[in-house]
């Protein structure tokens, strides 16, 4: 056996080129379907888990499966928002806790995420360094997000800018990083979490600029009873700090400022079922499990592996039937080669344990790469599917 | 001088032979090759001088007669015992050398021990082909690819891998054919130290008759007669 692997494996190095193609093609057709399996279960696990962890879901009526795309995975698709006023009326009930989400602004490429303290605690989230907010203008960096943009407590970002050509429209607002979160393997990672008041001044909801009171009169373009309109030379503040922090407000009625969905968490399940039951009817709102959301994606993932399936297994037919072709005819080439083993005196049983150990090199090699792969894939190929399926990059 | 007793190689007796899909047979009556013999077979072409050392070899097996190989019936050995005496007993040197591309010299030397488990390549088997390599100008090729021998190397490597087993018989088939005369005569004189040294017979097919004053034995195939009925 020894020398059959010996004269196979001698064979196929010389060969390299096809042994390669044939490995690759082999590995393709043994590892789809295992890849495509092991990633989709643990997409659909993953989807799940960060589902389940999440009560119930305040938003826009609409599409479900967007407001929970959205809110859970900060997905920036621009969807109607709610407001404030709607938190309010959650925590007016007596029976949950809402946790404001305020999506749609990006800080150097991560998701600008406005929200409240309650978040922390309830997604469970440790800080690898740093502290929690404290003031506006503070920003929590996720583990990756604070990995790929080298930031840590101390660091300042900047978000943004939305309005880019729009000399009159929204600067962007200097950040304050005070703490970096400990891995969650989850969207929290690749989060820059502010309040949801940061979020508003971000978007241009809110403004600090110099006293008017105390401005000079350059500065003002006239004073009527009581109010006082500044010309463009009014200096607004691009960042909070403790000394302009004062300055900074909001005009018109904060509740009627817009959040993008509100988590809600129901002091128990009685409450849950009870505030469930207050947003059947609702004309503009709607109050979704995400858990159940996320479960009819997946039935529709695996309606869509089902059908995957079907085209693999075609492709790894047809690889099936290149391989056994090419092996034909590679052997068919080697005619003389077979006829030499044959004078010399070589037994049948030596001849097919020649060619079997070809055989058996390649697809030990194919079955090999296509572990690996599938393991890599199984590791990190959730993410990447996510990436794919819920952000469509 | 001492005489003594040189018992045949190859004896073949009464024997013939056609191929199953008919249109080529021979017959022998007689043949006789003694140990240690240096034999030429000669014949035009078609006469069967390649279906002779196929059969002595067991390659093909005769319709009537005997072929007696080294002492063995080979006529009567199954094919697998047929296979199986071959790799042991008999090296071949072939016209096209049929020398393995992805194998290197060495490898291409030892080729035989790795195609049946009667012969065990160990470490004595791998100093033999060394000494052999060495011996047929080998030395510092036994890395190099076929591809890259000159003709007569590649024949020399012929040459090391049918002696390597220790044969008692080697056949050539036109070892020569395809080489220049310069080279044919150095080929052939390895093979005949090599053969000499080693008391091995060998049984040549050969068309060039200006080397026949080379042999002890002249084996003309078209003259072997039909068996007697």
């Amino acid at each position: 056996m020894k020398d059959s692997l010996y004269l196979a494996w001698r064979y196929l190095r010389h060969h390299r080129a096809k042994t390669l193609l044939l490995v690759l093609s082999l590995s393709v057709f043994l590892g789809l379907p295992l890849i495509m399996r092991a990633m989709s279960r643990a997409t659909q696990e993953s989807l799940l888990a960060r589902a389940e962890a999440t009560p119930l879901l305040l938003g826009k009526k609409g599409s479900s499966l967007d407001l929970v795309v959205e809110t859970l995975y900060f997905q920036l698709k621009g969807a109607e928002p709610i407001t404030e006023a709607d938190i309010d009326a959650i925590h007016a009930t007596g029976l949950a806790l809402g946790i404001p989400i305020r999506t749609g602004l990006m800080a150097r490429g991560f998701p600008l995420v406005g929200t409240s303290l309650d978040y922390f605690p309830f997604r469970r989230l440790r800080f690898a360094k740093g502290r929690g907010l404290a003031m506006m203008g503070d920003c929590i960096l996720g583990a990756e997000a604070a990995e790929t943009l080298g930031l840590g407590p101390g660091d300042a970002l900047l978000t943004s800018p939305s309005t880019l050509f729009d000399l009159a429209g929204v600067y962007p607002l200097k950040l304050h990083v005070v703490g970096v979160l400990e891995p969650t393997y989850g969207p929290d990672d690749e989060a820059v979490l502010v309040d949801v008041k940061t979020a508003w001044v971000a978007e241009g909801m809110g403004h600090g600029h110099q006293d008017l009171a105390r401005a000079g009169p350059d500065v003002v373009l006239k004073r009527n009873e009581g109010t006082v309109t500044a010309n463009a030379k009014l200096v607004q503040f691009n960042e909070i700090t403790e000394s302009n922090l004062d300055s900074f407000h909001f005009h018109g009625d904060p509740s009627s400022y817009p959040v993008s969905a509100a988590i809600v968490v129901p002091h128990d399940e009685k409450a849950g079922i009870l505030l469930r039951g207050r947003f059947v009817d609702a004309p503009t709102r709607q109050l979704v499990r995400p858990a159940q959301v996320v479960d009819s994606l997946n039935k529709q993932i695996f309606r869509f592996e089902r059908v995957l399936q079907i085209v693999v297994w075609t492709v790894g037919l047809a690889t099936a039937v290149m391989f056994v072709l090419v092996m034909a005819l590679s052997w068919r080439l080697r005619a003389e080669e077979l006829r030499t083993m044959t004078r010399l005196g070589c037994s049948r049983w030596k001849a097919a344990q020649i060619m079997g150990s070809e055989i058996a090199l390649m697809v030990g090699a194919s079955v090999l790469i296509a572990g690996v792969f599938g393991i890599v894939m199984a590791q990190y190929g959730d993410t990447w599917l996510q990436n794919l399926i819920l952000r469509g990059s | 001088m001492l005489g003594y007793i040189r018992h045949p190689v190859i004896s073949l007796r009464d024997v013939g032979f056609e191929y199953a899909q008919g249109g080529f047979s021979i017959d022998v009556a007689e043949l006789t090759v003694a140990s240690g013999t240096r034999a030429a077979a000669i014949g035009p072409s078609g006469s069967g001088k390649t279906t002779l050392l196929n059969l002595i070899s067991g390659i093909e097996r005769p319709r009537s007669g005997e072929v007696r190989t080294a002492g063995v019936r080979v006529d009567r050995l199954s094919p697998a015992a047929r296979r199986s005496f071959r790799i042991t007993t008999i090296g071949f040197v072939f016209q096209d050398f049929l020398l393995l591309e992805y194998l290197d010299v060495l490898d291409n030397i030892l080729y035989p021990y790795r195609l049946h488990p009667k012969l065990r390549l160990d470490a004595s088997a791998r100093s033999g082909a060394r000494g052999l390599a060495s011996d047929l100008g080998l030395a510092g090729l036994l890395k190099r690819r076929p591809s890259e021998l000159s003709q007569g190397e590649r024949q020399r490597v012929a040459i090391a891998r049918a002696l390597v087993t220790a044969p008692k018989l080697i056949l050539a088939d036109e070892p020569t054919g395809s080489l220049d005369p310069a080279t044919k005569q150095q080929a052939l004189d390895l093979l005949f130290e090599q053969c000499d040294a080693r008391s091995t017979t060998l049984l040549m097919v050969t068309h060039d008759h200006g080397l026949l004053d080379q042999f002890a034995q002249i084996v003309d195939v078209e003259a072997l007669g039909p068996a007697e009925a």
